[in-house]
């Protein structure tokens, strides 16, 4: 990939006991995805506040996503 | 295979040369003779395939032992026999899949696209053959083809079920015309264009909660349903199509053709299962499930011996759990005098005080032999972990999981003086417990290590892209340093448990709570709103076995009244319940007193009740009766029965309408119980029962072709031609139309007997106390329909009976022992652990707002109008974290994932 | 076969036969009430028929 292209930083707010687990198994299959996202663990998406996501753009997050 | 040291790294796999059928994938792909059987395996570990391996078939080979990173293989290990003391013995061997493959008339052995439901599940899974592609195999017999979609299915049910002609199960499997329903919606749900489904079945029987709704679905959907029994499948001369000749509903021979035919396979008792029965000496009844009583299902002939699950008929998941937690119940009764003599206790590290200390981190990078290693530059990563702020001490390992390597952390923590950890390893779903542990053996507060998932999360999934995977390490690495160096000790208190329970409702469930629980040796209060024990059993003469039901009640009632440990309040009801699991205090009042108890669990009991039909002269001419007044008419001998030329049954009075969408489960085989018992009095009457679907699930299934031997007449009627019932003097006058025979017929009936439906009480009095819901028709609504089926999402409170759905009596006892079972886990603790990862609220911030009370599922959290401040209820909190995302101060913080961590992960994450 | 019962020494474990969803359940309970449990099971891993299935009816929940 040429290092000139745009690439997003995108922040996951992952919930532990679906969306986690499922990017975890995303390992255990050997799925390859694009590395430019980060996942943050939550016990639950439901505690993901707007807080959490102005904090993650002001911070330079290009996109977000909450799963759970 | 050394399971403790496989990493499950899949390098042996890769290298196997072998392939073999994939059995977890019903052979529909192959895997290797090395293998996990599927990817979310417990444990997950490699195991090898000893039929299948070439070293153990002809001692050549061996690669992966070669391989392995960790040496986990050993060639020369041998089976070993183990001897087991102990006390009982539960069998829970299962079934398999019904094999059609003899059946030549379905072609399953020659034709792809016929395939078994099992074959098809594993065709819709996204851990499938086709990766949850919906393709017809024919169009994918080599792994390069691209697969064709089906466009029309067919689904025969009854395949290997309710057969004496073409197999020796006479038994409906109780399963597959949900699982058939089920499957038709999901194919429509993958399939990417429009796709015809049709399931043609002999009765629809979708009996259990919320089933009937999920058909009417799925005909609403456009799932076809037709009434009839397929003969033969035929495959076209020129192509993989299929052909189904059927004779349809309005008695035309019909033929069409399918993509594909899936096979509804019954459930069936394997030779392992009854060779295993034969050394245990159980008896299995001719159909080859366990034999046992309707009053005790999950016991077997053998004392000490118990079963459960699809041993002791075809039987559905729910029930499956729910028997499960029966037969341990009934297992340890018995045991209960030595309950705890074997459990283990562990010696605990005194905990060392790090609060107000400057943060030590140890940070521990793992390589998981190469599946870290092989795609991470470790070293880079290791390196980088010292530059940050905190750490000051960085180990690589090869294996961080090992038993060694935790002997090592600990006394690295220990030597170090570190207080906090970060293992960059895997995932902490499946090891955040394990180093927790050393961090307790440690003398740490296990709260302060943070895992950075550098394997599933990274060089598993970018392994092609080494840089940027070591990018990535490093920026998980930083995340979790600066989460961990925020973490604070949390605690865990234990509360004392009120080892007595409270049982709601003196029927037979509730009854068979109560005394198990005294059995047991635990202290009961069971409370009966009438004066009377026995609840509707009281009015019932025999289960679907012929055993008497008035005798066993009778039993039951002087058993409950000579238990010392059962306190018995009549005519008594609630008015006050307060607490939460292991500490409720409730008031129990009658007409004359009140008094307050305590206990620490509670069971609802509360029942259902038969409703009054109001259609078909109900009420209005004396010869319409319902289920229970022709149960009395029985018991009583009633001469009229015995001069009766006409018995009509009406089944579906009141169930699967629009007033009550559900289906009553219980009154088919009522009927046709009754109808025995009727032509057994007087042999010359003549019987008729018109019904919507015979749903005589599971062994039940042997009444009605006995009812059908004895010459009980049966007539299919739709709901939209209801039959019609006419005054004709001392008869009634039945008017129905005939689909066989094509004509309206007319019978003068001695007696009308209605299958009225059975209705939930209404009555949410308990509900409100105990903060626990029911559905819209009322039922209890358990924590999960599957997984979960006797108890509610609020802890310390079970339900079982009737007031759950409507069941038959050897249901209801199972699920009571079920109930009980699920009660004893709280009851046997001495104490309740409270704390860890809750939320906590700074009252000095807190403007008690109500924002996180609204939003608390599991009603922890309350106002306290003195302090004008929300309060947390740690028992009661589950640590989800709604009420800290919605409260606009942030005073609520949930413990170990604050506001403050997660600011700091999101920084961290994106400041590289 | 002798039973407990009938050697009249009470031992405070009971042997789990099949880890299907049945089988696991039964221990999960037996464990949690303060007995010892053996869960024996056939194949290398425990889920039973249950594993191999899709979704679940009437939640169409995921069967894992």
């Amino acid at each position: 990939m040429p290092s000139q292209m745009f690439q997003p930083k995108i922040i996951a707010f992952v919930c532990n006991w679906c969306a986690y687990g499922a990017a975890d198994l995303a390992g255990v299959s050997r799925m390859q995805y694009p590395p430019n996202v980060r996942l943050i663990r939550v016990m639950c998406s439901a505690t993901i506040s707007t807080h959490h996501i102005l904090k993650a753009f002001q911070e330079g997050a290009d996109g977000i996503l909450v799963s759970g | 295979m050394d399971v403790d040291k496989c990493i499950a790294c899949g390098l042996c796999a890769e290298k196997c040369p072998k392939n073999v059928d994939d059995l977890y994938n019903e052979k529909i792909v192959k895997r290797k003779a090395i293998y996990v059987p599927y990817s979310q395996a417990v444990p997950l570990k490699y195991c090898i395939d000893a039929n299948q391996c070439i070293y153990l078939t002809q001692e050549k080979c061996g690669a992966c032992e070669k391989f392995c990173p960790a040496g986990a293989i050993n060639f020369q290990d041998t089976e070993k026999k183990l001897s087991l003391q102990v006390g009982a013995i539960i069998l829970a061997t299962g079934f398999d899949s019904f094999d059609p493959s003899p059946l030549d008339h379905y072609g399953y052995a020659t034709c792809d696209d016929v395939v078994t439901s099992l074959e098809f599940e594993r065709i819709l899974s996204a851990t499938g053959p086709y990766q949850g592609h919906l393709l017809r195999p024919s169009s994918k017999r080599l792994k390069k083809d691209a697969g064709r979609s089906p466009g029309k299915i067919a689904w025969l049910q009854c395949v290997g079920s309710r057969d004496i002609n073409r197999c020796e199960h006479s038994y409906c499997s109780s399963v597959c015309c949900m699982y058939a329903v089920k499957q038709a919606v999901m194919a429509k749900d993958h399939s990417t264009g429009p796709l015809d489904c049709t399931i043609f079945y002999m009765d629809m029987r979708t009996q259990g909660k919320d089933f009937d709704r999920y058909y009417e679905k799925a005909k609403r959907k456009g799932v076809q349903f037709v009434n009839s029994r397929i003969h033969t499948i035929s495959r076209a001369i020129d192509s993989d199509d299929l052909l189904l000749r059927y004779v349809s509903e309005a008695g035309e021979m019909q033929e069409e053709t399918f993509d594909m035919v899936v096979l509804s396979t019954g459930l069936v008792i394997n030779a392992k299962t009854i060779d295993l029965a034969q050394r245990l000496g159980v008896t299995l009844n001719p159909q080859n499930f366990a034999q046992s009583s309707c009053f005790s299902p999950v016991s077997t002939s053998v004392g000490g011996i118990y079963a459960c699950g699809v041993l002791t008929g075809p039987k559905d998941i729910p029930q499956s759990v729910m028997e499960a937690s029966a037969a341990a119940c009934a297992a340890t009764v018995k045991l209960a005098p030595v309950r705890g003599s074997l459990a283990r206790h562990e010696e605990i590290a005194e905990e060392r005080n790090v609060l107000r200390q400057e943060a030590r981190i140890g940070v521990f990078v793992c390589n998981c032999g190469t599946n870290i290693g092989g795609f991470i530059r470790v070293p880079e990563v290791a390196d980088y972990a010292k530059t940050l702020a905190g750490v000051v001490y960085v180990e690589e390992n090869l294996f961080t999981c090992s038993q060694d390597t935790q002997d090592k952390l600990s006394q690295i923590i220990r030597e170090q003086n570190l207080n906090r950890v970060v293992i960059a390893a895997c995932t902490p779903r499946t090891h955040e417990g394990l180093f927790q542990q050393t961090l307790t053996n440690a003398g740490l507060n296990k709260y302060l290590v943070e895992m950075a998932n550098i394997r599933n999360h990274d060089s598993w999934v970018h392994s092609h892209d080494p840089d940027q995977a070591t990018q990535k390490a490093k920026d998980l690495v930083r995340m979790a340093v600066a989460k961990v160096r925020l973490s604070t000790p949390l605690t865990q208190t234990g509360l004392a448990v009120s080892q007595t329970a409270l049982v709601i409702g003196g029927g037979i469930a509730g009854m068979t709570s109560a005394l198990t629980l005294a059995r047991q040796g635990y202290p009961v209060h069971l409370v009966e709103k009438s004066p009377v024990l026995g609840g509707m059993a009281r009015h019932l003469n025999h289960t679907w076995q012929g055993e008497s039901i008035p005798a066993h009640l009778e039993q039951m009632v002087s058993d409950i009244l000579a238990e010392e440990r059962v306190y018995v309040h009549l005519a008594a009801r609630l008015t006050h319940v307060e607490g939460f699991v292991g500490n409720f205090k409730t008031q129990i009042a009658d007409a004359t007193s009140s008094e307050v108890i305590e206990h620490g669990v509670a069971i609802l009991a509360t029942g259902a009740n038969e409703s009054r039909p109001d259609e078909y002269l109900y009420g209005e001419h004396d010869r319409v009766v319902t289920h229970l007044e022709m149960d009395a008419l029985l018991r009583t001998n009633d001469h009229r029965l015995h001069n009766a030329a006409n018995i009509v049954f009406i089944q579906c009075v009141g169930s699967r309408d629009e007033r009550r969408p559900y289906c009553s489960k219980v009154c088919c085989t009522h009927t046709i119980k009754s109808a025995l018992d009727l032509k057994r009095q007087n042999p010359d009457v003549n019987i008729f029962v018109l019904y919507r679907d015979i749903r005589t699930y599971g062994q039940r299934e042997s009444l009605y072709l006995e009812a059908r031997q004895k010459g009980i007449i049966f007539s299919r009627y739709q709901v939209e031609n209801k039959p019609q019932v006419r005054r004709d003097g001392q008869y009634a006058e039945v008017l129905f139309y005939d689909s066989i025979l094509d004509r309206n017929i007319s019978v003068s009936a001695d007696f009308l007997c209605l299958a009225s439906a059975i209705e939930a009480n209404h009555d949410d009095t308990l509900g409100q106390l105990f903060k626990v819901p029911a559905d819209g028709d009322g039922w209890l609504l358990e924590a999960h329909q599957k997984l979960r089926p006797v108890e509610f999402a609020t802890e310390g409170v079970f339900l079982c009976g009737m007031a759950h759905y409507p069941k038959p009596i050897e249901e209801s006892i199972s699920q009571a022992l079920a109930a009980t079972s699920r009660a004893l886990t709280v009851l046997t603790s001495d104490q309740i652990m409270v704390g860890g990862i809750v939320s906590r609220i700074d009252a000095n911030l807190c403007s008690g707002c109500h924002g996180c009370i609204n939003v608390c599922p599991y009603g922890a959290i309350t106002y306290n109008p003195e302090a004008n401040v929300a309060e947390i209820n740690a028992a009661l909190c589950k640590g989800c974290g709604a009420c800290a995302a919605a409260c606009p101060s942030e005073a609520v913080v949930l413990m170990g994932f604050s506001n403050q961590q997660l600011y700091a992960e999101i920084k961290m994450a994106l400041c590289s | 076969m002798i039973t407990t019962e009938q050697k009249g020494k009470l031992q405070g474990a009971v042997m789990v036969v099949g880890g299907g969803i049945a089988g696991m359940q039964a221990a999960l309970d037996i464990a949690d009430s303060g007995f010892y449990v053996y869960l024996v099971e056939r194949s290398p891993a425990i889920g039973g028929v249950m594993a191999q299935l899709d979704k679940t009816f009437p939640t169409n929940d995921c069967s894992m």
